[in-house]
Formats: structure tokens, sequence, C-alpha cells
């Protein structure tokens, strides 16, 4: 049977509150839907994507750090280390990029196209130069006979910095993808998510950096 | 775009641009970023998944009541774990351990999420497609590729891995310990890409549900499938990042060297294993905190159908929807404080043991809400009993049956005699398994129609019905006596055995391989009838063929490819209004706001 209400008259459209049926709720509660491309709120729906992403790398890093934790109490053959210098210019220039993330975001908001793509040039620079600084951690490491097996806390030293290393990356690899859009006609997604969505990204992964060398310098 | 046409009860119009229809086959059916083609493709794998796993019990049965019976073709497909077709015990516990793999991730996790929730979300919710298309598309195909990595576990070197599902260390950490080579790093590769797949996926259906509800669809209107599939991918998000950080561990301790899970000292083969220092139950820990989310994972959906098709078929709104609701949401928390209970045996401190065990109790109160309530559905309705209503009743007689036997093994001192005996096979197996499975039967019949334009046949489906639920019962019931002897579970070989002989062990093993084996076979007629039904099934040119209530029934059956024809729909009741007094119906539609037919004021629901 066709479901139909053809047999109604067409009904008055219930008031929001007026109680009776049905309740509308407010306006403002309402229209979720809309497709991508044009929709002005599309930003909003990549920075909640982004926040909720944050709860699975944390989940992630959460796990590897109860490990490390737990590893470091269980048997006496954990050795610490002294850190390498260069983690402190990486912190740098970490925070650094931070900042010109935020200088392309006003950039953004003020609609000049010209600074947003300079800072997002500079984030992406400051970026690569961070995963260079990491690289050179563990040479350095290397050079001192502090390899990847020797011992569990190295172990996790270059388990977390890699897989930091591998998200921040990915923030790179959006920062390049901005890079493109602000190229070509930024029709989908508008410019405004990627560039939002990147940064909320961005100042995640420097938190969850100070996070870890946090964790590397109480736990080592 | 072509006009599409909707029916009336898409209340309010607004006009969306969203992708273009594709039109070439490869980017329409394979790279598709269509939710309706992505959640079919899921279904599809889960299908193929499904008689993977099915294949791999049947040897495992066939094994332990026949263990030198030549199986034909098999001395052909694996020369070295079945010579002349006669299954090596250490091909016995390859085909344990691939079966359980296939069936909780492959099959359990992508078919009521990936599958029924891809499709159906969307469309309950009033939006053109996901939050995140080419995302959603990301996400098949990693875990296309994770099966794949899965089934050429099969055919390295060494065979397929024998550790167990839950790939306990050292055996899985040590290459010397199995004898494997390569097998076992492609069961933790394939893991690893399925949690990266789900975490995506868990992503999209987050941001989905809140983001792009209909206008008027509150969270307290959703459907309570829409509510399950938002929780498990909460749950998914949360657990899944655990697992991978866990498999990335695991893989260092078998290739690189480290020792995470190996303890120091460890002698296999007369051989010291050159490691110090880790330990196995923190690999249990980590995989435990994933793998309890794991089975509501799996479960969760098929709770959401069932709600769903008992309310529809019934004729009555849910009984409690908020209850229902936050059933599920306290199933979700409670889910992440219980893992401990999988290890009551593993050493750890009693005082533990009691927090989890008191704690794993605590799940009970909302499960037997959710019981209750959907027998309060039920009961006096004008219940049609149709095939997916059969399902659903078969869903909640499993759960029932299922979920006694947890709260024995939720209690450590009962659980150290339960610990690894066939009581725990019979209990997983009912709840997680067998019940998950009825959900998507009771998915797959319902929606049918809407998904293919065509019905299954109703006939065969309840001859399958019936076969089915009670072969499920004569498996797994009687694994509850053999668990009590305590018959271990995982033993290749049960014969020569003394006390599983005397006790008549041996005899209810020979009864349950007979019952697997008919409940095997009547599954074939379920994919005779799936098949068949997709090309020759009775039509169904009606929109809503069952009169239910929510979105996906006010379009054209099968949707067309934005969903609603370009049209945004609103959304003006709860979900469930069935069995409305001074109706000429009796049922509203969420999209229904006349109040000229509907006078009454709502009994239950919103």
């Amino acid at each position: 049977m066709p479901a139909t209400l053809t047999e109604a008259e067409a009904p008055p459209r219930l008031e929001p509150g007026r109680g009776g049926f049905v309740t509308l709720p407010p306006e403002s509660e309402g229209d979720r839907g809309g497709p991508d491309g044009g929709d002005p709120r599309l930003a909003q729906r990549y920075r909640l994507a982004v926040w909720i992403g944050m709860g699975g790398i944390v989940m992630f890093f959460a796990a590897l750090t109860s490990a490390m934790i737990v590893r470091e109490g269980l048997s006496g053959d954990w050795q610490p280390f002294a850190l390498p210098p260069v983690l402190y210019a990486s912190t740098a220039i970490l925070l650094a990029s931070s900042w010109t993330v935020e200088r392309a975001r006003t950039g953004l908001r003020e609609g000049r196209t010209g600074p947003l793509r300079r800072w997002v040039n500079v984030s992406a620079a400051l970026g690569l130069a961070f995963l260079a600084c990491q690289l050179l951690g563990w040479q350095a490491l290397a050079e001192r006979g502090i390899y990847l097996a020797s011992n569990p806390a190295n172990s996790f030293y270059y388990l977390l910095t890699a897989a930091h290393g591998a998200h921040l990356a990915g923030g790179v690899a959006a920062l390049g993808y901005v890079w493109a859009r602000l190229r070509g006609r930024g029709a989908w997604p508008t410019r405004e998510a990627a560039v939002e969505a990147t940064a909320l990204y961005w100042h995640f992964l420097d938190v969850l950096w100070i996070y870890i060398l946090g964790l590397l310098l109480i736990w080592r | 775009m072509t006009e599409v046409q909707v029916s009336p009860e898409v209340a309010e119009y607004t006009e969306v641009h969203r992708h273009p229809e594709p039109k070439s086959f490869v980017w329409k059916y394979i790279f598709s970023i269509d939710h309706k083609v992505i959640g079919i493709q899921y279904i599809l794998l889960a299908l193929v998944a499904v008689f993977v796993g099915m294949g791999l019990s049947l040897l495992v049965r066939l094994r332990l009541v026949w263990p030198d019976q030549s199986i034909p073709l098999l001395g052909q497909l694996f020369p070295v774990g079945a010579p002349d077709g006669v299954m090596t015990p250490e091909f016995y516990l390859a085909m344990l351990t691939m079966h359980g793999t296939v069936m909780v991730f492959m099959v359990l996790t992508t078919a009521p999420q990936g599958g029924f929730g891809n499709y159906f979300l969307p469309i309950q919710i009033g939006a053109a497609d996901m939050a995140f298309p080419r995302l959603n598309m990301l996400s098949f195909w990693t875990t296309f590729v994770s099966f794949l990595l899965l089934m050429a576990a099969f055919f390295v070197e060494g065979g397929a891995p024998m550790t167990g599902w839950t790939g306990y260390p050292p055996l899985s950490a040590v290459p010397e310990a199995t004898v494997q080579g390569i097998g076992q790093d492609l069961w933790i590769a394939s893991i690893a890409t399925f949690c990266i797949a789900s975490l995506l996926g868990a992503l999209n259906f987050i941001v989905t549900t809140l983001d792009l509800r209909a206008k008027g669809l509150t969270m307290m209107r959703l459907p309570l499938t829409c509510w399950t599939w938002f929780v498990t991918a909460i749950l998914g998000l949360l657990a899944f990042g655990v697992l991978l950080a866990a498999g990335v561990l695991l893989l260092m301790d078998r290739n690189v060297g480290t020792s995470f899970f190996v303890p120091a000292g460890l002698v296999v083969s007369d051989k010291v294993i050159d490691h110090s220092g880790g330990s196995p139950i923190l690999w249990q820990h980590l995989f435990w905190f994933f793998g309890h989310p794991e089975v509501y994972i799996a479960i969760l959906p098929g709770m959401g159908v069932t709600s769903h098709v008992l309310a529809t078929f019934a004729r009555r709104t849910v009984f409690g929807y908020k209850a229902m609701v936050l059933a599920v949401l306290a199933i979700g928390i409670l889910g992440f404080v219980v893992w401990g209970h999988h290890m009551f045996v593993s050493g750890m401190s009693p005082y533990s043991a009691f927090v989890f065990s008191v704690l794993t109790m605590c799940i009970g109160v909302p499960s037997a809400i959710k019981t209750f309530n959907w027998i309060g559905t039920m009961w006096g309705g004008k219940i049609r009993f149709t095939s997916p209503m059969l399902y659903s009743i078969g869903f909640v007689s499993l759960f029932v049956s299922g979920g006694l036997s947890g709260i024995f093994l939720g209690q450590p001192t009962i659980d150290l005699f339960f610990h690894d005996t066939y009581f725990v096979v019979a209990h997983f197996h009912l709840i997680m398994g067998v019940a998950a499975i009825f959900g998507m039967f009771a998915g797959l019949t319902f929606w049918f129609p809407k998904m293919f334009g065509r019905f299954m046949d109703e006939r065969l489906s309840k001859i399958h019905f019936w076969v089915t639920f009670t072969g499920v019962y004569a498996v797994f019931g009687p694994m509850h006596f053999l668990g009590l002897l305590p018959h271990p579970r995982r033993y290749a070989e049960i014969t020569g055995v003394d006390y599983l002989g005397t006790t008549g062990a041996a005899d209810l093993h020979m009864f349950i391989t007979v019952a697997a084996v008919l409940t095997i076979l009547v599954q074939f007629l379920f994919l005779y009838n799936f098949a068949g039904s997709l090309l020759r099934g009775a039509v169904c040119k009606e929109d809503n063929p069952w009169e239910a209530t929510t979105l996906e029934w006010a379009i054209p059956s099968p949707p067309p490819h934005d969903n609603f024809g370009g049209k945004v729909p609103h959304v003006y009741r709860g979900a469930y209004d069935f069995s409305l007094s001074g109706a000429k119906r009796d049922f509203a539609m969420q999209c229904n706001n006349d109040k000229a037919v509907f006078p009454a004021p709502p009994a239950a629901g919103d």
C-alpha cells in the first residue's frame, strides 16, 4: 500500500513550543543537513572532524604511554639516556610554526590571500624543518650507540617520535593540500574549511609534541 | 539532475547540489563515493568473509570428530598443513585462528556498521551522503586491503598463524615458537590496516550523525539504529587506536628485536630466545582494552536493528525509547572498564578482579533494560510475523541465552573453572557471533526491498530462520555441558583422551558437528535466496512496504543517487509513532506533520 497522506488536507505547520502533537525544536537546532560545497558551515564540520579525530589519535598515544610506563616498571633492564639537544630546537620550530599557522588564519579571516599563502608556505617549511630535526635527533642517538632495539627506553623514544612524526607528515601534506587549493579555484572543500581544519590539527600536533617531550623527560 | 518522484511525506524542500551521479562503471560501482554503493560493497565483502569463516569452522568441526579423515581437495590446497587431505594439529589451530579473525573483524565489524550503517545512517537522518564521501571510500578500500592481507596468510610459507584471534605473545611474538614465517606478520599487518580503516569510518559516522541531521531531527528523535551506529562509532574511535598501538609493538617484537611482550629467559625448543624483560600480560591489557569494546561494536548495531524491526512489526512504539538510548550509552561506557574480566587467570590481584567483576555485572543492568523493553515493545502488539521480525525475536532469544552465561563467567571464582573451556566458546558465540549475525539477517531481510527494489523470498527466509535458529542452539547449547566437564577449548584432538571418552564428550562433539554441518548447509539456502531475489525477487513498487516510520521509507525503492531527489526532508516527530488512536493509519512517518490525521497526543516516544 502506497504510503501517502494525499487524503488529508494540507496541514497547518506546527509552531515551535506550542505543545500539541509534536514540538518543533528551535530553528537553531535545526538544519544540520547540507551537502558539500557552498555550505557556509563546512569549516565547522571539518573542525568537528578534526576534534573527533583527535580522540582516536589521543587513544593511540595513550596506549603507547601506558605501555611505556608499565614496561619501565616491569623489569630492571630500563636504561635512561639523555635526550639529544636538537629536540629543543625542534620544539622551538614547532611552536613557531603554530604561530605562523595563526598568521595564516588571520590572513584568511581578513580575506587577504597574499599573507594567507605566504604563511601557509612558511608553516609547511617549518614542519619539514621539524621533521629534519627529529631525524638529526635519531642520528645523534645512533652515534651514541642508542639503537631502536637495544633497550626498551630507546624503543619507546624511537616509537613515540616516529609516530608523532608520521602524524606531523600528515599535517605537512594537509598544508600542501591547502597550498594547492589556494592556487586553484578552491571550490571543494572551501578554502576556509581546509585552512581552519589544518590549523586546528597543527596546533594539536604541537600540544601532542609537548606532551611526548614531557613524557620522555619524566619517564626516561 | 533528473527529477525523481519523492513521496509527499518528505515535507519541505530545499534544493541542494552535491556530487553528480557518476556515469562510468568504475566510478559508479568500484571507486564509488556514494554511501549506498559503499554500504553494499561492505556487505558483499562481509558475505564473502562469512562464507570463508564458515568454511573454516566446518574444517575445525570435522577435525575434532574425524581427525584421520582425508578431505578431498584440501590436500591440493594446503599440501603442508593437510598432507593427503588429513589436517595436522597445527593446521587445525591455524583454521581456528583464521576463523576467529575473519569472523570478528571482517564480518561482525564490517557488515552491521560499514554495511548497513553506511547505507542507512545518511538516509535515516535525511542527508544526501556521509559527511566525507571520499574518506568513506578510503575506509572501504583500506578494509578491502586488510582482507586481502589476511587471506594472503593462508598461502605463504609456514601457513596461516595459529595463535588464536587474540594473538597472545610470546607465541605470536617469537617466530621460533610456531616455526612460522610471514603468516603471523601478515595477520598483524592486516589487523593494523583494519584499525586504520575502522578509525576513518568511525570519524565519518560520528561527524555525519552530529552534523548532517535533517531539520527537526533532534538526537532524541533519532531511530535507535542511528543511535547504535553512533555509539558503535565512538567505541571504534576510542578502541581501534589502542589495538593499532599494540599491533605496532607486536610487529616490532617479531621483526626488529624489541622486547615489549617477550619475557627474559624464554626457552623455545631448547634455545634461549634473545629478548629481555617484556610481559605477555601487557599485550593482554592492550588487546582486551580494545577487545571488550569490540564485542559491543559487533552487537550494538544488531540491537538497533532489533529495536527498529520489533517496533515496526509489533506496530508499537519502542517501549521506553529514552531508556533504550541511555542503555546503549551505558553499555558503551561500561564496555571500556571491564576488559580485565578476560584476564582473571592472568595472575591479577584479587582486588582488581573484584572491581572488574562488579563492573562487568553492572553491564547486566542496561542489557536487562534492553531485553525488557524489547519484550515490552512486543507486548500487546499486533505482531506481523515476517522474516525480519522472526530474526529479531531470534536475536532477543540468543542475546538472553548468551548473556546469562556471561553472568557466570563474570565472576572470578567461577571463571577460574570455566576459563578456556567450551563454556566460554558457547557464551561468546551465542551473544557476539550468532546474535549479531541474526541482527544482520533481520537487517538484510528488512531493508532488502529498499536497497534492491525487490523482496527476498519470504518462504525461504522462514525455512532458513527456523533451521538456523534450531541449529545454532543445537551447536552451542551442548558446548555449555562440555565446558562443565571442563573440556578445554583449542585442543585439536579429543579422541584417545580418556575422560572425554568416558564422560560422553565425544558423543556431544559428534552431535555438535552434525548440527553444525546442517546449519552450514542451510546457509547456502540463504545465499540462494539472496542471489535469486536480487535477480528474480518480487518487485517492490512501494516506498514503504512495511508501513514503517523512518525516513528511508519515504523515498523510492531503491533510493535515487542523492537519496531525496535534491530535496531536504524535515522531521516532525519521534522515530516510532505506531498504534496511533483515532488515526486513519496506525503509524505516522517522521516527516509527517499532519495534525488533522493524527489528533491524539503521543503516548510515548519523544
